[in-house]
């Protein structure tokens, strides 16, 4: 008998890559979206298509799926799951506590966000909850060919997903490690994969670009990302004494991850929310601080924070960074949206850089 | 109308505003009494408005504006107009106590629909506007809902010279809140109280006879933020206004003791 899943969010990770983790012949699928459209489409068609990349070419991957929920109507599917999966991004990860409470079924959070698990596990009492890395790039789309074939199709890469051992009695083809392996997961996830991944992102969105591998085609994206990616494996070096060969093999991975053009990975779904990203322990501002404590100036990670700021998307729930851009002096954009304090050093250095970095970027942009 | 540039202008012009406030902080300059000890202008208060005056005039000279310390008056028929307070909140200033802000607002036909308040000392900058959607820096703010006994409320009072034969129930409309609720505060700032509103600290705010430079931005910012509002002019200049801000929760009961003042 199969096992049950229900997972939270049939987006990039809940419907592009967990279906190669937990594969469809031992497991039964069930989604909560709030997308409504989604999940009428879903429930409708009853299956949708997952392309995985390998060596160049798209293997497939046909899930049926039992049910797709709207929130709120979930109850009798988390009784009968055997593991709960959230996949709706860190922002949206609260609203799912009224859901959970009461429920001792494990619950793998393939979050962005190592903060989350302890979160969900305070706020509903379930002590099974634990954190997952989807080490991978997930499409939350496909290029149009593979839409004409199924319109719920959806491409990702051959990834890992790395699962916190305590729910291993779960199964699958996930990769069950000790919290030490997972932390070292992690922090190579969070500064060698989303700092540079963020930066050709935004990189890309200011050339008006739609995919990521079509901003790596671009010599000074590609150096400017290459470049953040060199300051943060100083850092992991250095401050988290990471294996020097691991760093390296994990970073050359990454970059060509980027510049895998079968992905297509969408610039706006990378880019989404840049306050999250600018936040002071994330990829950005924090990965700038952390090169700081090690001793060296972020430049290109600073080049990156600049096109952070300038992004221009008004669809974007973080979208008043245009306003308060636009609007502040730079000290007091740095202070009042970033929440740096005069005279801190990144403050201060991203002050002195900022006409630079800004004629650099428009210069960039210009061609 | 594209209200963006509106807004944009509005946060520029407040930011600037107060960060002249902080300048000036240790030394207020000279101050003088208007209508009673608490109504009260500094040399900073002129200073402020003048650069706010100067970022809104540089954006567009097509409307006027309405200031607290100029005079510069808005005749009956005008339909498009700014409204500025540079100081809300003089006697916190003078008084070295971190609790007042720069208070802007748009209007169009009679009703705010840009308003920015900033407090500079907290470096708390509230934006929002019709269409936009209201902000506390980076953050998306809204209203937080409470039953009344766990609501904070705020209340501003009228000049001692509005109508000395009513303060006695104004007094009294702030006692009976207090004990009610979990307090009813009188901080010194309308547009800090309505700001607090907005973002979910405070659930419900009303005044008597207050300026209508004091709460424009604000009453905005809480209506945009999901409370429900009123106010209504009290005065034929149209300077005086009568002001009602509250989560849902709280808002018959405060409607109630609203409608008792007035």
């Amino acid at each position: 008998m199969p096992k049950r899943l229900l997972i939270y969010g049939a987006g990039a990770i809940g419907r592009g890559f967990l279906p190669w983790v937990f594969p469809p012949s031992d497991y039964e699928y069930n989604y909560v979206e709030k997308n409504e459209r989604l999940c009428h489409l879903l429930n409708d068609r009853r299956q949708f298509t997952s392309f995985r990349v390998v060596r160049n070419d798209y293997e497939e991957c046909v899930v049926p799926i039992r049910q797709c929920y709207a929130p709120g109507g979930e109850q009798e599917a988390i009784a009968r799951a055997d593991a709960i999966i959230m996949a709706v991004g860190p922002r949206n990860a609260s609203s799912l506590i009224e859901h959970l409470r009461g429920s001792i079924t494990p619950i793998i959070c393939c979050e962005n966000d190592a903060s989350i698990p302890e979160m969900i596990r305070a706020a509903t009492g379930n002590p099974n909850v634990v954190f997952a890395i989807p080490d991978v790039i997930t499409s939350n789309t496909a290029p149009e060919g593979l839409l004409a074939r199924d319109p719920l199709s959806i491409v990702t890469e051959d990834g890992v997903c790395y699962i916190d051992e305590r729910v291993s009695h779960v199964g699958g083809l996930g990769s069950y490690v000790p919290r030490m392996e997972l932390e070292k997961q992690w922090l190579a996830k969070l500064y060698l994969h989303n700092t540079p991944h963020c930066i050709a992102a935004y990189l890309g969105s200011m050339l008006s670009l739609t995919y990521v591998h079509e901003a790596l085609k671009n010599p000074r994206v590609s150096e400017i990302v290459a470049g953040a990616m060199g300051e943060m494996k100083h850092v992991l070096r250095c401050r988290f004494s990471l294996e020097p060969a691991f760093v390296d093999w994990y970073a050359d991975k990454e970059l060509q991850r980027f510049r895998n053009t079968l992905l297509y990975d969408p610039i706006d779904r990378v880019a989404r929310e840049p306050f999250r990203k600018l936040a002071p322990n994330e990829r950005l501002i924090g990965a700038a601080q952390l090169c700081i404590c090690c001793g060296i100036v972020p430049e290109k990670i600073m080049l990156g924070i600049m096109t952070a700021f300038c992004y221009d998307n008004p669809r974007d729930p973080d979208a008043n960074i245009r306003y308060l851009m636009r609007a502040l002096q730079p000290p007091e954009f740095l202070i009042v949206a970033m929440q740096l304090r005069s005279g801190e050093a990144l403050y201060e250095l991203l002050l002195d850089r900022w006409d630079a970095n800004l004629n650099l970027l428009q210069e960039i942009s210009d061609g | 109308m594209d209200r963006e540039p509106v807004l944009e202008v509005a946060m520029r012009a407040a930011v600037a505003g107060g960060s002249l406030l902080q300048e000036y902080t240790t030394d207020p300059l000279q101050i003088s009494r208007k209508e009673s000890y608490r109504d009260i202008v500094t040399e900073v208060d002129r200073l402020a408005e003048e650069r706010i005056i100067h970022h809104i005039g540089k954006f567009n000279e097509k409307y006027p504006i309405l200031t607290e310390e100029s005079g510069q008056g808005i005749s009956r028929d005008t339909l498009h107009y700014w409204i500025v307070d540079a100081l809300d909140g003089t006697v916190n200033y003078v008084n070295h106590i971190p609790l007042y802000a720069v208070s802007i607002a748009f209007i169009e036909d009679g009703t705010p629909t840009v308003g920015v308040v900033y407090n500079p000392i907290a470096q708390d900058l509230y934006y929002g506007a019709e269409g936009i959607g209201v902000f506390k820096n980076k953050s998306r703010i809204a209203i937080t809902d409470h039953a009344v006994e766990d609501c904070l409320f705020a209340m501003s009072f009228s000049g001692k010279t509005y109508n000395p034969s009513t303060r006695e129930r104004e007094f009294r409309t702030f006692g009976l809140l207090n004990d009610i609720s979990r307090g009813c505060l009188r901080t010194g700032s309308a547009a800090m109280n309505l700001a607090y509103l907005a973002d979910g600290r405070f659930c419900g705010c009303l005044g008597k006879a207050n300026k209508i430079w004091d709460i424009a931005a604000g009453i905005l910012l809480a209506r945009l933020a999901g409370a429900q509002t009123t106010f209504r002019y009290v005065d034929l200049d149209g300077n005086l206004v009568n002001y009602l801000a509250a989560v849902p929760s709280a808002w018959d009961i405060l409607a109630r003791y609203f409608d008792a003042l007035s």
